[in-house]
């Protein structure tokens, strides 16, 4: 065997990683070769050496600890619901999606606050200012809508007669065949644009 | 012992900060030897302890518990003293003279340990000479060493740590052991 051969397997020897017959061939070597002999004693040596030096000394400071606990940030609340964004990404855009439309609607709803009439028949509806008036021993037909104003009514009306954030003046010569409806309130208001929704698609 | 860790992860993510602090007592003084030996400077073994516990908070989701914890922590302790032993050759040449102060050399400048409680209490001169030994060998080697020798490391976790082929780990030791045995041989 070559003596660089045999420098080799010593180091595989220290490292525990030698089969039976590479064993036997490095020690046939050591005992014909003085100088790998040499080599192999200092080699040992250094290796025990090396595993004979104490582990855990110098300890670290006793207050190390206290202070790494310091200087970590606390986790924060905020954190919970990052993590439940990262795990459920489908309900996190859904309800971005509902908040959006929540704020969209509310923008609308607070927006248009002009005076707006739906109706049929409006030739005979006085308009003063806000206010909506259907005189005396006149007659409407069809229902009436009134967004944003007062109504006031002295004649007839041969429907439904709906305010929306407005009021409702019946005076005792006014007739109405229909329901008569107030609505104030966002929630109303969108309650009553999903049930318009939904008669007039049950009616058509 | 793995168990123990993969379940104070599991409670320090959850906000648990008593099980962090399990964590630190049950590692630190391990990160610190392993920054000293590797930095030769309390200072700086501390606050690579301090970064290491650091990261490893910040990481702490990304842990893979199929993973030995222990593996993860001494990878991020060891790329941070081997990040800093590359700064230091980076920054200073030490055998240049300053230009402010006639005599002074980069040298006088590292904070010296050799007054430090450890080195008082120092008997056995041979400790001495070996750890010396070890310090000066190149930043690869060291680092192979100090896992192999004073962390007790199999060849398998080493690679695992420094993300190496096993065969590289070896010659490394064997490079290392060889280069010990020289400066050694004539000390003892």
């Amino acid at each position: 065997m070559e003596c660089k051969t045999a420098v080799s397997l010593m180091h595989d020897y220290l490292d525990d990683d030698l089969s039976k017959e590479q064993r036997l061939m490095l020690k046939a070597h050591l005992l014909s070769c003085p100088n790998c002999r040499m080599d192999f004693k200092e080699l040992e040596q250094t290796d025990m050496m090396l595993y004979s030096l104490p582990h855990n000394i110098p300890s670290a400071s006793y207050e190390l600890t206290e202070r790494i606990m310091n200087t970590i940030p606390q986790r924060k609340k905020q954190k919970v619901w990052v993590k439940w964004m990262k795990i459920h990404p489908a309900a996190t855009a859904a309800a971005v999606f509902l908040i959006i439309m929540l704020f969209s609607a509310i923008n609308i709803f607070n927006q248009d606050n002009q005076l707006v009439i739906h109706g049929n028949d409006l030739d005979e509806v006085v308009i003063n200012g806000n206010t909506v008036i259907i005189p005396e021993g006149t007659t409407i037909a069809g229902d009436l809508t009134v967004e944003n104003g007062k109504a006031e009514v002295f004649g007839d009306v041969q429907g439904n007669l709906t305010v929306i954030d407005g009021s409702v003046y019946k005076a005792s010569t006014a007739h109405i065949s229909g329901e008569v409806k107030s609505v104030d309130r966002a929630l109303d208001w969108i309650w009553y644009k999903i049930s318009n929704v939904f008669s007039e698609v049950v009616y058509r | 012992m793995d168990q123990i860790e993969n379940r104070l992860t599991k409670l320090a993510l959850n906000g648990d900060q008593q099980a962090f602090a399990e964590i630190v007592e049950l590692y630190k003084d391990k990160i610190y030897h392993l920054g000293y030996r590797m930095l030769s400077n309390r200072h700086e073994a501390e606050d690579v302890v301090q970064e290491t516990f650091l990261r490893v908070f910040k990481s702490l989701d990304r842990f893979d518990p199929n993973q030995k914890f222990s593996t993860w922590i001494y990878r991020i302790a060891t790329n941070l003293c081997i990040d800093r032993l590359r700064k230091r050759k980076a920054t200073y040449s030490l055998d240049a003279d300053m230009n402010d102060q006639e005599g002074l050399d980069g040298y006088s400048l590292i904070p010296s340990d050799n007054r430090t409680p450890e080195s008082e209490l120092m008997i056995s001169e041979t400790k001495q000479i070996i750890y010396d030994a070890i310090e000066s060998l190149p930043a690869k080697y060291k680092s192979v060493m100090i896992l192999r020798y004073l962390q007790d490391l199999s060849l398998q976790e080493i690679s695992d740590v420094l993300g190496m082929p096993v065969t590289t780990i070896k010659t490394r030791v064997h490079r290392g052991r060889d280069f010990l045995r020289k400066k050694l041989e004539p000390k003892l």
